[in-house]
């Protein structure tokens, strides 16, 4: 029988389980219930190509993503140009690679932030209570009851477009959910034995809270760091593509979008945004695969 | 919890360029008055008065129906709100429909197969429509369905007084459609795993054991009881289709409250941006509370006011 790369990535942990070098038991149950999990395999994969292609995009493409090219311009897709060039001659291939790092970057970069700064307070908030949790749970009761969509475009009218505003906007939009679900899981895990057993020991607040017990709360909020990622790119492809997102002169997903707005370009140059929305239906599409395959290992209650 | 959001919402106002007469009175009328002139107008309209004061003010003359007028133009809010409102609240139920019927059926029967080809494969659908941006859906589809084959006109809105329903119907059916589709994903998935939970009680056994047939069993037993968390879910998708309706009413030139937020974001017009994004949160929160309700009518599990 063939072997395919699955094959080889079992034989390579069962390789490793034999000559006990794997670290921790609890940890290869997770990752092999991960593996196990071909769309989340399918997933990992292709969300690697991408990032890796944003990487090194100066390796791939020999093009710069914002020097215009008045005499190569609307040309369609050939050897020189893979994905065409677009209204001003820009190689489309090589914005979309510069573009992704933008997007991706923003994506990833806020929802971890959002994550970090959720956690941070969760955690506290919720083993210990307090004016800090009554304080943030009622903020973030604010930021949650607007939906969230129209708070980014409100604060993008407040504090005007950049990159650094969206970044910024977007930690602050993202961080009740993480909040509130360590919160939850924090809840639940002070009744636990060993909880009190530390305490009875007398060790201090914050080695409790953020050594012993933040591990155990970190599963769903993985899920929703990958959940909340995705979302974070279709969010600023839609207000780019929207023209309220990064401005037009960065490229970024979104952006290269928006020409598409042009209707003569939406029909005749189906290159300039075509290739575009693929590429991030595909990678956010691998974001969610994953999302769910580490919800499936982390948390029994969910499986279908 | 809306009376703070108000509150917070007042203070952005407050702290953005112009004052509420420059809100107030239109360019061309701005034009011809004179310093003293408005001066007298802040002290009639109260301006001069403390910061809680207006607020006080802003608030009661807002529940009273008067929300100000729009910097571009100089309209009133309110009339901008009459007219846009029906448009996006159009809009959104015949695509809630569409969503909630298909997402239900699709995902109880890929419950109901569970681990059959059907049900992998609808999965994978189902993760495909949250992945793809909605616009990019929607720009595919304008391209085949109104320019390709010329079946549906690309966009916009026919007035309801110069059309009748019939005539109406061809440009609402792809923005809804469109819409609808990240929202079927989500019911799809949801009605999915509720359904499979309520599989596996006791009472689906009972019912089993007594000989009652399948359908039955499935549908008058097992629906009921799943439907609940999908109640719960279509109160959450609200924002998700709120949000969704903004960028969607713009792609196809839909006139609804998403569009003109939009557009009013793009020209820093900040009354209206203010405005309508405080009446976003009253929708949510009243949606929630009404949610609630509902899931204690549905569920005689769910009592309120009882511990």
């Amino acid at each position: 029988m063939k072997k395919t790369s699955l094959d080889k990535k079992f034989d390579k942990l069962r390789f490793l389980e034999e000559n006990n070098k794997l670290v921790s038991k609890d940890q290869n149950r997770l990752i092999s219930k991960f593996l196990n999990n071909k769309l989340a395999v399918l997933g990992l994969i292709i969300f690697s190509i991408i990032i890796l292609a944003t990487i090194f995009a100066p390796l791939l493409t020999s093009y710069d993503p914002i020097r215009t090219d008045l005499r190569s311009m609307r040309q369609s897709p050939s050897l020189d140009h893979w994905f065409g060039t677009d209204n001003t001659g820009r190689d489309v291939f090589s914005r979309v690679l510069y573009g992704g790092r933008v997007s991706i970057f923003v994506g990833l970069g806020s929802s971890l932030m959002a994550a970090l700064i959720g956690l941070a307070i969760g955690c506290y908030g919720g083993y210990k209570g307090g004016w800090v949790d009554v304080i943030a749970l009622r903020i973030s009761e604010i930021f949650m009851s607007f939906p969230q969509i129209i708070l980014v475009l409100l604060l993008v009218s407040i504090t005007g477009q950049s990159l650094t505003n969206l970044f910024v906007i977007f930690i602050l939009t993202g961080w009740g959910g993480m909040y509130r679900l360590s919160r939850a899981r924090m809840l639940s895990l002070r009744e636990e034995e060993y909880v009190q057993a530390l305490e009875s020991f007398g060790i201090s607040t914050f080695t409790i809270c953020y050594k012993h017990m933040l591990p155990n709360a970190l599963g769903p909020i993985m899920v929703m760091i990958t959940l909340s990622t995705a979302m974070f790119i279709l969010t600023e492809a839609g207000l780019s593509f929207l023209g309220l997102g990064v401005p037009l002169n960065v490229p970024t997903w979104g952006n290269i979008l928006n020409v598409a707005t042009d209707i003569v370009v939406l029909q005749n140059y189906w290159w300039m945004w075509a290739p575009v929305g693929i590429v991030i239906s595909v990678f956010v599409l691998a974001v969610n695969f994953i999302g769910d395959g580490l919800r499936d290992s982390t948390d029994p209650s969910q499986q279908g | 919890m809306i009376f703070v959001i108000s509150f917070l919402v007042y203070f952005g106002l407050d702290l953005t360029p112009g004052d509420a007469v420059s809100h107030m009175i239109s360019p061309e009328l701005a034009a011809t008055i004179t310093p003293e002139k408005l001066e007298a107008m802040r002290e009639a309209y109260g301006l001069n008065a403390t910061f809680l004061e207006r607020y006080w003010i802003w608030l009661t003359s807002c529940l009273k129906g008067d929300f100000g007028y729009s910097m571009a133009g100089g309209v009133a809010i309110k009339d901008i709100m009459v007219k846009t409102i029906p448009a996006t609240l159009e809009l959104s139920i015949v695509a809630l429909i569409i969503s909630t019927i298909l997402g239900c059926s699709l995902g109880i029967l890929s419950a109901l197969k569970k681990g059959s080809a059907t049900d992998s494969g609808l999965t994978v659908a189902g993760m495909a429509g949250v992945s793809i941006p909605e616009f990019f859906f929607a720009l595919v589809a304008i391209l085949i369905f109104g320019m390709h084959f010329q079946w549906l006109p690309v966009g916009g809105r026919l007035l309801p007084h110069y059309e009748t329903l019939l005539d109406r119907i061809p440009n609402i059916i792809m923005p809804s459609m469109v819409l609808a589709l990240a929202l079927t994903a989500g019911a799809m998935r949801y009605s999915r795993s509720s359904m499979l939970d309520v599989l596996s009680r006791e009472f689906i056994k009972t019912a089993r054991s007594k000989g009652l047939p399948e359908w039955r069993i499935n549908i008058l037993h097992g629906f009921r009881v799943a439907l609940t968390p999908v109640v719960v879910l279509i109160g959450f998708r609200l924002p998700l289709l709120i949000g969704g309706s903004t960028i969607i009413e713009q792609v196809f030139q839909w006139p609804g409250i998403g569009n003109m937020f939009i557009r009013s974001v793009r020209a820093s017009d900040y009354p209206l941006v203010m405005m309508i994004s405080l009446m976003y949160v009253f929708v949510v929160l009243t949606a929630s509370l009404l949610i609630d309700l509902l899931t204690a009518l549905i569920d005689p599990r769910v009592r309120l006011g009882k511990e």
